[in-house]
């Protein structure tokens, strides 16, 4: 009978971490340069200070400006 | 874009105009893209962080100037190379390709089909900001734009100005140039 043993949480994660930096640190093959440009694309994070001065500006913008009598007036 | 906006309704088809709060997932669709391609070309992460946040501002503002007649992330792409010529024509980084180089590239035998093997995945980044670096810019906004799944090659030719044939072309070059750019950066 096929004896069965459970890693602990701890002995998973730890397994999980060797597995993440051997992978990390093997060599990797690319069939295309488009291929190795997604890869690099993906591995790049967009900083998240982008957002918060986006929201910043997007919340200082001006209001639009009121649409002029005439336009109202003929529905244009 | 930050919490308080993720939370808003998005745009999942191209749409004529777009609500202030669909905003916020058109910015997590697309900011990756954006700023990937804005890095790339300015060679800068500072630079690429303003470009960003420049680009989703311009596209924020003239929102209800999108008649849907290309996709979002085209017409993004549109105001991020606009964007990006005008900083480096204003730096004058441009940088002019010699006939030198020219002839390197298509003397040396690189293959195009053979993989790509690189060892550091971490040196990925710097390798092939080095390789695109050395490329004339037409050859590296197509590399980047074709790298894009999102963009069909006439989507690409448009964004290029140019026929989705010429983008064909043009791209065996340009994968050629950057091989022997990326082997030289071992």
């Amino acid at each position: 009978m096929k004896r069965q043993t459970k890693l602990t949480a701890q002995e998973q994660e730890q397994l999980d971490a060797r597995q993440q930096q051997a992978a990390a640190a093997a060599p990797r093959e690319f069939a295309s340069v488009e291929e190795m440009l997604r890869h690099d694309a993906q591995c790049t994070p967009v900083p998240p200070a982008i957002a918060r001065r986006l929201e910043k500006s997007v919340r200082d913008l001006p209001p639009p400006p009121a649409r002029a009598w005439w336009r109202r007036f003929f529905g244009s | 874009m930050s919490e308080p906006l993720a939370e808003r309704e998005g745009p999942d088809a191209p749409q004529a105009g777009l609500a202030p709060s669909a905003f916020a997932d058109l910015y997590t669709r697309h900011s990756r893209a954006i700023y990937y391609l804005c890095l790339r070309l300015l060679n800068d992460p500072g630079k690429a962080e303003d470009a960003t946040h420049d680009v989703f501002l311009k596209a924020f503002c003239k929102r209800n100037q999108f008649r849907g007649e290309s996709s979002w992330r085209t017409w993004l792409y549109r105001i991020a190379i606009n964007h990006c010529r005008n900083l480096l024509a204003a730096w004058h980084e441009r940088h002019m390709l010699s006939n030198a180089d020219e002839a390197l590239w298509e003397n040396t035998a690189a293959r195009t089909d053979s993989p790509l093997r690189v060892v550091e995945i971490r040196e990925l980044g710097e390798r092939i900001q080095q390789a695109l670096a050395g490329l004339p810019g037409e050859y590296r906004l197509l590399l980047l734009l074709v790298a894009d799944e999102e963009l069909s090659y006439e989507q690409v030719g448009a964004l290029t100005g140019q026929s989705a044939d010429a983008v064909r072309g043009k791209l065996h070059r340009a994968r050629k140039a950057f091989i022997v750019r990326f082997r030289q950066t071992e």
